[in-house]
């Protein structure tokens, strides 16, 4: 028994052991290839020796946010969700970036010229770009990050956002293990062209005259200039990828960007530090290092943000009484527009199991939105996390008109419903049908949608069954017009700012809207047109048309708006909120940002 | 003894043939695939998907696919030969885009060793919970035993209850609060998980559970034998309280809790998804939940296959153990 009970204190020990010492680096950690001098750092003086009085050391600015879940992938031609952009956004910058008012404004690219047609975009770099080792950052590097974005060897999950590129399907869409398939040949028929200012050919990398890009696309694309910035065409290194090998982006050594902030390094799922890019052209260098953690369980980093470990959390909704039950947390809490707009989309095919679809007629469609209560949802389930609204663009993107032909209406609401077609003019019959609500299983989802089914029960004595599935089966459920829900809550967040993201991307035919069997020839003719035009302001005003056109269709339930919640400390400065921020506010421009070190405890 | 040791580890390869299959034909019969995200953002287009399947060779029979899991299979694009899991290769994560899933599970950051890789941080837990449990759990059900229906024993009933009842989550937000928070002890946010302070409440919370579990048996176990004849017999040869509860009493209530304590090592090391997010504790537990939502085939197999063959060696242990705690038990014939 002794020999067990030794046996297991050792088995003890060497755990802890393993846990202290395990840690240890074995050798050196990787360094950044040569790094430019650093922005010098405040000297710190000696204390003379004699008096012994203690150092008063500046505290170092450091912006200290939780992102949450880590990426399953940081490289710019593969990533697609929110938080692995939001770590690529901060090591590379596009050609052209958002400023706060979300206008696309000058990355990489001093300026751009449309053709008259806007088939042709030509930008012109920023004289002496450098990468943050030092190198030279020239045109060529941005043609080969449109190249791999398309190359079908890369097969990102955003490849295809690029297509208006002349040749890009074709090369996106070769079959690569044909025989005879040659990528020089779809290389060279692509319309991205790197050269100097007088159209000469670029020699390499090195050549810092190779200052202009031009994309050709196979349709007008006014649009583009706004893609162009948008992660797929961050310059990542040719070389860095080669040597790297598929794990490249692994490593922070072989992510050599251009963007505000190197990133030092990183411990998966633990930290990642950043700190400021002396190269960056893009706008003014930051003043401050920043760090990322990795916690997922929001009261956790709840806790953390209270016991001044964080900066900046995103704040849940479980979170909200506390903060409003303390002015500290309440003063804390900045709220403003996020980027995405959620609805109850109804199915508009013919028939739904087997029977006639009821929303195939408009009446029942503008029942159920005028039975919606936004402003209820809004309050009573998603506690001020959302915002609610009738119209499709949200509020601070370009193309959001508050003008909407439905509100909440409850008499209105039983009054379309009257005055339906047979067989849906009335509860009883709809009740005899057998309406049915899908969702995404999760103990939020069930909440959401039990409130939903009363709302629409108590307005319209309309029954809805709950129809909880498994998330990602929900997803393909979705994909397929075969199976799509009678009835499912979805939307969409922007890419980018502009209304043909929202419009001509989401429910133009041809689009998502043909998963729900969406279509509508006017809608259509007027984003095409508006797609194309090179006029800015009767774009605009086509779009706007578009949007009208959309909302009187009635294919949904327009229900909230997202708001992004973050607390910050008040030590955090400056910053300029977007809808589009990833991470925390000020995201898009975090060379606004500043930290009163000062005041930091 | 080493022909059965030879023979239970050549019956493994048969359990994790088996267990890839079942598992295999559970996640194939889920709606849905690596590139179904989230319907309310851009979607994987279809030519991309086609080049993902072929590049993956997820465009191949069902049949082929598994095969080409187990044994190997030619890689359509790069035309070369990849063997499968029979050369140790999990298969490539569908979602981690370049990288393998034993390189996700068992390589280490950059300039660390192994045991800074997921399953070397997920190990070293749950080596360090069963410890706790072991060192805390029997001496609290040998009290309780002891000292039947006095308050030693309601104390240590208490904490057996506690522990089974209580979940992880709640007691790691609670010990958050506590140490972190209040008492300020410790940090919520690690950075550095080479510090031996920072391992002790996410090691309370993943073998609280265990200990509580551990306490129930070593007491219900104790209680068994302690009127048995041969501990009566025992006390009236005049030895010593000591050497009748350790050596005679409870060397015979050691037997079940040995059996549940291989398992249950093998629950601890492969990580648990709510400590991993709490903490932030770079284990293999979340890869393994995480890859079911994302349909990431190869995770899901390579993470269950390590499961499997795990709950397989402490099982093999435990019955190796058997045979020193008790002189009655043969391997063989």
């Amino acid at each position: 028994m002794r020999k067990l009970f030794a046996l297991l204190s050792l088995l003890v020990l060497a755990s802890l052991v393993l846990s202290a010492c395990g840690g240890a680096a074995p050798t050196e950690a990787p360094s950044q290839p040569e790094q430019p001098a650093q922005p010098e750092q405040p000297a710190v003086t000696e204390a003379p020796v004699a008096t012994e009085a203690p150092a008063i050391q500046e505290k170092e600015a450091v912006l200290r946010v939780n992102t949450g879940t880590y990426p399953d992938v940081i490289d710019p031609q593969k990533s697609s969700f929110v938080n692995e952009i939001g770590h690529l956004d901060k090591i590379y910058v596009g050609l052209t970036t958002l400023n706060e008012k979300l206008e696309t404004v000058p990355g990489a690219a001093e300026s751009w010229t449309f053709s008259e047609d806007a088939t042709q975009l030509v930008f012109t770099l920023k004289p002496n770009l450098l990468y943050s080792d030092g190198s030279v950052l020239n045109a060529k590097r941005f043609e080969f990050a449109f190249q791999r974005n398309i190359d079908p060897a890369t097969a990102g999950e955003y490849a295809s956002i690029t297509d208006e590129i002349m040749g890009a399907p074709e090369w996106r869409g070769a079959d690569t293990a044909a025989e005879g398939y040659d990528p020089e040949t779809f290389k060279a028929a692509l319309g991205v062209k790197a050269s100097h200012a007088d159209g000469s050919d670029c020699a390499d990398y090195e050549d810092a005259d190779c200052n202009t890009l031009t994309l050709t696309f196979s349709k007008p694309a006014p649009y583009f200039a706004t893609i162009a910035g948008i992660w797929v065409g961050y310059p990542a290194k040719e070389e860095n990828i080669a040597e790297g090998g598929d794990i490249w982006w692994t490593s922070s050594k072989y992510q050599v960007g251009n963007g505000p902030f190197i990133w030092q390094s990183v411990e998966p799922f633990v930290k990642s530090v950043f700190v400021p890019n002396p190269n960056f052209a893009g706008g003014s260098i930051p003043t401050f290092s920043m760090e990322y953690s990795y916690i997922t369980d929001s009261a956790v980093a709840f806790e953390a943000y209270r016991n001044n470990e964080f900066d900046v959390i995103g704040s849940a909704a479980e979170d909200l009484p506390v903060i409003e039950a303390d002015p500290d947390l309440t003063a804390q809490h900045v709220t403003y527009a996020g980027s995405c707009t959620t609805k109850i989309q109804f199915s508009l095919f013919p028939t739904w199991g087997g029977q006639p679809n009821p929303f195939t007629d408009k009446k029942v469609r503008e029942a159920f939105a005028l039975a919606y209560d936004a402003e209820g949802w809004a309050r009573d389930v998603d506690g001020g996390l959302g915002s609610p609204t009738w119209t499709w663009i949200p509020p601070g993107y370009p193309g959001y008109d508050a003008t909407t032909p439905l509100k909440f209406d409850p008499d209105a609401a039983k009054a379309a419903l009257a005055a339906a077609s047979e067989p849906f003019n009335s509860a009883e019959k709809l009740n005899a049908m057998g309406l049915k609500m899908t969702f995404s299983d999760s103990a939020r989802n069930r909440q959401r949608h039990e409130w939903l089914a009363a709302n629409y029960k108590n307005i319209l004595g309309v029954d809805l069954a709950l129809d909880p599935v498994e998330p990602t089966t929900y997803t393909a459920i979705q994909k397929d017009p075969d199976t799509y829900p009678l009835l499912s809550r979805g939307g969409w967040c922007a890419d980018y700012p502009d209304p043909q993201n929202w419009l001509s991307v989401y429910w133009r035919t041809g689009t998502f809207s043909d998963r729900w069997g969406y279509s509508n020839p006017e809608f259509d003719a007027l984003v095409d047109e508006a797609d194309t035009s090179t006029d800015t302001a009767k774009r605009a005003e086509l779009y706007a048309q578009a949007q009208q056109v959309l909302l009187n269709d009635i294919p949904a339930a327009f229900g909230y708006n997202s708001l992004n919640h973050y607390l910050v400390k008040p030590w955090v400065q400056g910053y300029l909120t977007t809808p589009q921020d990833h991470m925390f506010p000020g995201d898009l421009t975090p060379w606004t940002i500043t930290i009163d070190t000062s005041m930091v405890p | 003894m080493v022909t059965y040791l030879f023979r239970r580890l050549f019956w493994l390869i048969p359990v994790l043939i088996t267990v890839s299959a079942v598992t295999f034909i559970i996640m194939r019969s889920a709606p849905g695939g690596p590139w179904d995200t989230d319907a309310d953002r851009r979607q994987v287009d279809a030519a991309t998907a086609k080049s993902l399947a072929a590049y993956y060779g997820l465009d191949k029979p069902m049949w082929r696919q598994f095969m080409a899991y187990v044994i190997g299979d030619t890689n359509s694009q790069t035309k070369e030969y990849v063997c499968g899991m029979i050369c140790g290769n999990l298969g490539p994560s569908y979602r981690q885009r370049g990288r393998t899933v034993q390189d996700i599970l068992f390589s280490a950051p950059e300039g660390k060793t192994f045991w800074q890789s997921r399953f070397g941080y997920s190990i070293r837990l749950g080596v360090m919970a069963l410890a706790m449990a072991v060192f805390i759990g029997i001496p609290i059900g040998i009290i309780a035993a002891l000292k039947q229906n006095t308050i030693a024993d309601y104390v240590a009933l208490f904490i057996a209850t506690s522990g089974i009842s209580v979940p992880s989550f709640v007691l790691a937000i609670f010990l958050i609060i506590i140490f972190a928070s209040k008492l300020h002890w410790i940090d919520i946010v690690v950075d550095d998980w080479t510090q031996v302070k920072y391992w002790f409440m996410p090691m309370i919370v993943l073998g609280f559970g265990t200990l509580a579990f551990t306490a129930r048996l070593t007491r219900s176990s104790m209680l068994e034998v302690i009127r048995q004849d041969y501990v009566r017999t025992a006390r009236a040869k005049g030895l010593a309280e000591r050497a009748v509860v350790f050596v005679h009493m409870l060397k015979n209530a050691l037997i079940p809790v040995i059996t549940i304590l291989g398992p249950a090592l093998a629950g601890l090391v492969t990580g648990s998804f709510i400590i991993e997010t709490m903490f932030s504790f770079p284990g293999m537990g979340r890869a393994y939940v995480q890859a079911i939502g994302q349909r990431d085939y190869s995770m899901i197999m390579g993470t269950t296959l390590i499961y499997a063959a795990l709950v397989a060696i402490a099982n093999l242990s435990v019955d190796l153990i058997y045979v020193f705690i008790d002189p009655r038990i043969r391997l063989e014939e």
